[in-house]
């Protein structure tokens, strides 16, 4: 039994024209201590998958079927009060812009504090929040500033700080350095690495960058219109990639051409959910698309340690 | 912030001369000589015309005429009115009084009501309860000020419930201080009244507006991935910072109380700057009504320092530039 | 126009009837003469503070008349300004009927009027004054005043505010702070003490016209300010927008810059603006008139017609259909504010 267990999971948006799925069968497991990278384009639900476990759908958005396990916990089932107590303790999530998702009216120290689950005397709690802040990186004194005045690495400390002060079991990480510069966000890597090493953290890792995700992860998991289509070895995804989308992705890299190559783009635009076409979803843009799929959808395979979701195998 | 209050402060030097000489360019806009109206009346005395005419320096050039208008409006001197024979200074006092305690009511008032109402139909957003609320609120923001005022005076006629105009009853001096105060309230109701009616709307839909806003935003996001519970949610991050930009609207909201203020005074006939300004100007007597105006914009000033004051307590990211 | 409008009538129902409600509003000033059964000064002696007559269909015997009809009323009791119906007799409406020379536009003489009552009936749909001036034809001609103000108004504040707007904001510096710095202070006065001392200026009893364009004059004078402001706001953004760097690159000259790229772009928020100030405006005549600085008597303004209601109790009470001038400029008011606030959503030049 992993750490985090996905089974399965449907989410469904309310719209005027009826239900809309986009998280369509989700199946995910996360061991304790592992790095998962969930990469995709973007809107293809890799952010929804997060919001999930922790329960933070939009308020349009309903989780329709699935099941999430978390240390043996089905979080789906759980009431509203007890997901709170999950959410801070046991699962932890930080976010892409950092100077948006900070309150500006409260200074740094204020936030972080004011997530330890805990009941502590002020005192304490103050302490708590001066050792974890030595742990990132950040000052004492930057505990009394507001965060317009850090910088963006040191806000994504600061969130940083707020998910793991009481030490969660399961880090969601949805694209934490794409706002960030280059510099900056090798820093923040580093910092992350360090951290999960030293708390044994499970993380889902999103991002739409695979380098980053090849280089960071354990293991990844390639999604496209809202099912997961390739899930396996970071390193041997890259070398072997199976799923033609995952094929096409890492053919997207720069690095992967000499010099005055034509770089291989992936046809066609990025799936729509209103009008997904019958069958697998990417055969529109499929270089090795049969007639079949275009009819059935394809399931889930298993072919060594990789799970491919695609009619080729 | 000690800083941000003296800059402030420093800002407001040249602005309070700048108005003080456009008060003083409007009296001589006007045709003829200032005293023109006085000289025509014959109950004026040419010892008061000429004790006027010293004090304003009306045979000396314009610029020096300036000069005498500042001094007199800093050593208080604004000379007679017409109309009640007391020294302007000391009716000026009185008006200003009674406009302040009328404008500091129904500003309480209105907040006290409207934000509780946002916030609530902030909440119900899109629901029956905050579509009838809005619509209300509608109805309100396009009702003029004067016209609410008719309307309650003619309820308050027809029912007899209220008094109608004037601060004290008859023989209200016979009566305890408290006994007074209480009197002093009930005129107050009526034209306090018509002044929260007519500003409800506009902070009602500001109100809401800026709740569902912060409601929205991001940090809310974080705030429940945090794990907190609701309502440490909605009072700590989201109404807190839905609250902020309403306090910059406060300042601005100032100038439009005064001026509703004023037009309310006259219906309702409550004794205060905006009836008296206006009684100035019926009867033709330009410096009174300069010195209202004058009056009327340092209070404005006023106010919005203090606003901006207080957004700046408010507002981290206004007082560490 | 005809897309504006069917776009209007999708996206926003309330806002498109409040477009016509407004264009009904406005030819019925226009045409004032032609509609109204009675001239605005015209006094009926016999029926001071007279209630709204009623048209009825059904007389007391049960009898339908494809004509409607009115009763007289009887003044009854002077002192109480108590009126009752009188049953005895029957008038129809005609239409076309005759009655005092004038002449409609100011051009077309004519003794006919658009409808009225058989002789010796009167039409009074809004009731009368207290000089027994039939209202309705009042609100019809005051329409002229309180509608056009707004519109005339707003039209010179605007070219006053792009003008010293745009300058500021286009040029900077020590323009730029002067100007801004004026605005300011005429923003610094509350609008109602500002626009008093401005009337004061003048002498109370000037002619009618006089009054018009003075009154114009001070609430544009008042306006401009916060215009300007907005302007100049507009100007500063999209001096600095990528566009217009570009369009400077290409070597563009400066007033074509203007003309080309900033006012269409300024265009949308500007109508925007415009639409939802005039309500300010009608307010401030209706200010200046209510307080009797404004239009004067006998030329009816909605302001100056509730003046009358202000300190007289006894009025108030007994003939309160003396307060419908302001019902009406309730009605013009939010018919521009519900029209300005869709005209916003409409114009938004992202949802182009």
């Amino acid at each position: 039994m992993g750490l985090l267990e996905i089974k399965n999971l449907r989410v469904c948006f309310d719209t005027i024209e009826g239900e809309l799925e986009v998280l369509r069968g989700i199946n995910l497991n996360i061991k304790k201590g592992e790095i998962v990278g969930l990469v995709g384009e973007s809107g293809c639900g890799k952010t929804l998958t997060a919001l999930s476990i922790i329960r933070l759908l939009p308020k349009t958005a309903f989780i329709k079927s699935g099941e999430i396990y978390l240390e043996g916990t089905e979080l789906v089932k759980l009431s509203k009060r007890e997901m709170e107590n999950i959410r801070g303790k046991k699962i932890g999530m930080i976010f892409q812009e950092p100077s948006s998702y900070l309150n500006p009216l409260y200074t740094a120290g204020n936030q972080v504090e004011e997530a330890i689950k805990e009941d502590l005397p002020k005192i304490e709690k103050r302490k708590r929040v001066f050792e974890i802040f030595e742990e990132v990186g950040l000052n004492r004194s930057d505990y009394f500033k507001y965060p317009h005045q850090l910088s963006g690495g040191m806000q994504q400390r600061v969130m940083i700080s707020m998910a793991l002060i009481n030490r969660p079991v399961l880090l969601l990480a949805d694209e934490p350095t794409t706002a960030l510069d280059v510099t900056t966000e090798a820093q923040i890597i580093n910092l992350l690495r360090k951290l999960i090493e030293k708390y044994m953290l499970s993380v889902l890792f999103i991002t739409h960058d695979i380098s980053l995700a090849k280089s960071f992860a354990d293991r990844i998991a390639v999604m496209y219109a809202g099912q997961i289509v390739e899930i396996g070895d970071s390193k041997e995804i890259f070398e072997d990639p199976l799923h033609p989308y995952t094929k096409g992705l890492v053919m997207c890299l720069p690095e992967r051409y000499k010099r005055g190559e034509r770089i291989r783009t992936i046809g066609g635009n990025v799936a729509d959910f209103k009008n997904l076409p019958n069958g697998c979803a990417f055969h529109p843009r499929c270089p090795l698309k049969r007639k079949i799929c275009e009819i059935e959808d394809p399931e889930e395979k298993r072919i060594g340690n990789r799970i491919v979701r695609c009619h080729e195998y | 912030m000690k800083r941000y209050i003296l800059r402030r402060l420093i800002h407001l030097v040249p602005l309070l001369f700048g108005m003080t000489f456009i008060s003083f360019i409007i009296i001589h806009i006007a045709p003829g000589d200032p005293l023109t109206k006085l000289k025509m009346n014959p109950e004026v005395s040419p010892e008061t015309i000429e004790l006027m005419k010293k004090t304003f320096g009306l045979d000396k050039p314009v610029i020096v005429q300036y000069f005498y208008w500042l001094k007199n409006i800093l050593t208080f001197n604004l000379g007679e009115s017409f109309t009640y024979h007391v020294p302007v200074s000391s009716l000026i006092k009185q008006r200003l009084v009674n406009t302040i305690s009328l404008s500091i009511f129904s500003i309480f008032l209105t907040w006290i009501i409207s934000i509780p109402l946002g916030v609530y139909a902030g909440l119900r957003d899109k629901r029956w309860q905050e579509k009838l609320l809005s619509f209300i609120a509608y109805i309100g923001i396009s009702l003029p000020s004067f016209f609410i005022a008719m309307l309650l005076v003619f309820f308050a006629a027809k029912t007899m419930v209220l008094p109608i105009g004037g601060t004290r009853s008859l023989f209200s001096e016979n009566l305890s201080i408290f006994a007074r105060f209480m009197d002093y309230m009930r005129h107050l109701l009526l034209p306090g009244l018509s002044l929260t009616l007519a500003g409800i709307g506009s902070l009602y839909r500001l109100t809401k507006n800026n709740f569902l806003e912060s409601f929205n935003s991001p940090y809310v996001v974080t705030a429940y991935a945090k794990g907190l519970p609701e309502h440490k949610i909605l009072f700590k991050h989201v109404l807190r910072n839905a609250i902020n930009p309403l306090i910059t609207i406060f300042g601005y909201e100032l100038s439009g109380i005064l001026s509703g203020a004023a037009l309310v005074e006259v219906i309702t006939n409550w004794p205060g700057m905006g009836r008296l300004i206006l009684e100035a100007v019926l009867s033709q007597d330009i410096y009174l009504v300069m010195a209202s105006l004058l009056i009327s914009g340092i209070l404005l000033i006023l106010g919005n320092l203090f606003a901006d004051i207080m957004i700046a307590f408010a507002d981290p990211r206004v007082r560490l530039r | 126009m005809r897309t504006f409008l069917r776009r209007l009538r999708k996206t926003n129902k309330i806002a498109y009837f409040s477009f016509w409600i407004l264009v009904l509003l406005y030819l019925s000033a226009v045409f004032a003469d032609l509609i109204s059964p009675y001239p605005y000064d015209l006094q009926h002696r016999d029926y001071p503070l007279c209630p709204p007559t009623f048209l009825h269909f059904f007389d007391k015997e049960g009898k339908f008349h494809i004509r409607p009809f009115v009763y007289n009323m009887k003044l009854v009791n002077p002192s109480l300004n108590t009126y009752e119906i009188d049953y005895s007799k029957i008038y129809h409406i005609k239409f076309f009927v005759k009655g005092p020379k004038r002449k409609i536009l100011g051009i077309i003489p004519s003794e006919r009027y658009l409808f009225g009552v058989e002789d010796g009936g009167k039409i009074f749909l809004f009731g009368t004054d207290m000089h027994g001036r039939d209202i309705f034809s009042r609100i019809l001609y005051g329409a002229r005043i309180s509608l056009s103000i707004g519109i005339v108004g707003v039209s010179i504040s605007f070219l006053l505010g792009l003008l010293i707007g745009g300058i500021s904001g286009y040029f900077g510096g020590k323009i730029d702070t002067f100007l801004m710095r004026v605005v300011e202070i005429i923003m610094m006065f509350p609008s109602f003490y500002l626009m008093l001392a401005l009337r004061a200026v003048f002498p109370t009893n000037l002619s009618s016209v006089q009054v018009y364009l003075l009154i114009v004059v001070i609430l544009s004078l008042i306006g401009w300010a916060s215009l300007a402001r907005i302007i100049r706001g507009m100007v500063l953004s999209l001096k600095e927008e990528e566009y217009i760097l570009a369009a400077k690159s290409l070597g563009l000259s400066t007033p074509r810059i203007i003309i080309r790229h900033l006012i269409p772009n300024t265009f949308s928020y500007t109508i925007t603006a415009l639409t939802l100030s005039i309500p300010g405006y009608i307010i401030g005549e209706s200010a200046l008139s209510l307080l009797g600085l404004g239009i004067q008597e006998p030329y009816p303004s909605w302001g100056n017609m509730l003046s009358v209601t202000i300190g007289n109790l006894r009025i108030l009470t007994t003939a309160p259909w003396m307060l419908i001038p302001g019902f009406f400029i309730f009605l013009t008011i939010i018919s521009f504010n519900f029209l300005g606030d869709a005209l916003r959503d409409i114009l938004d030049p992202r949802k182009w």
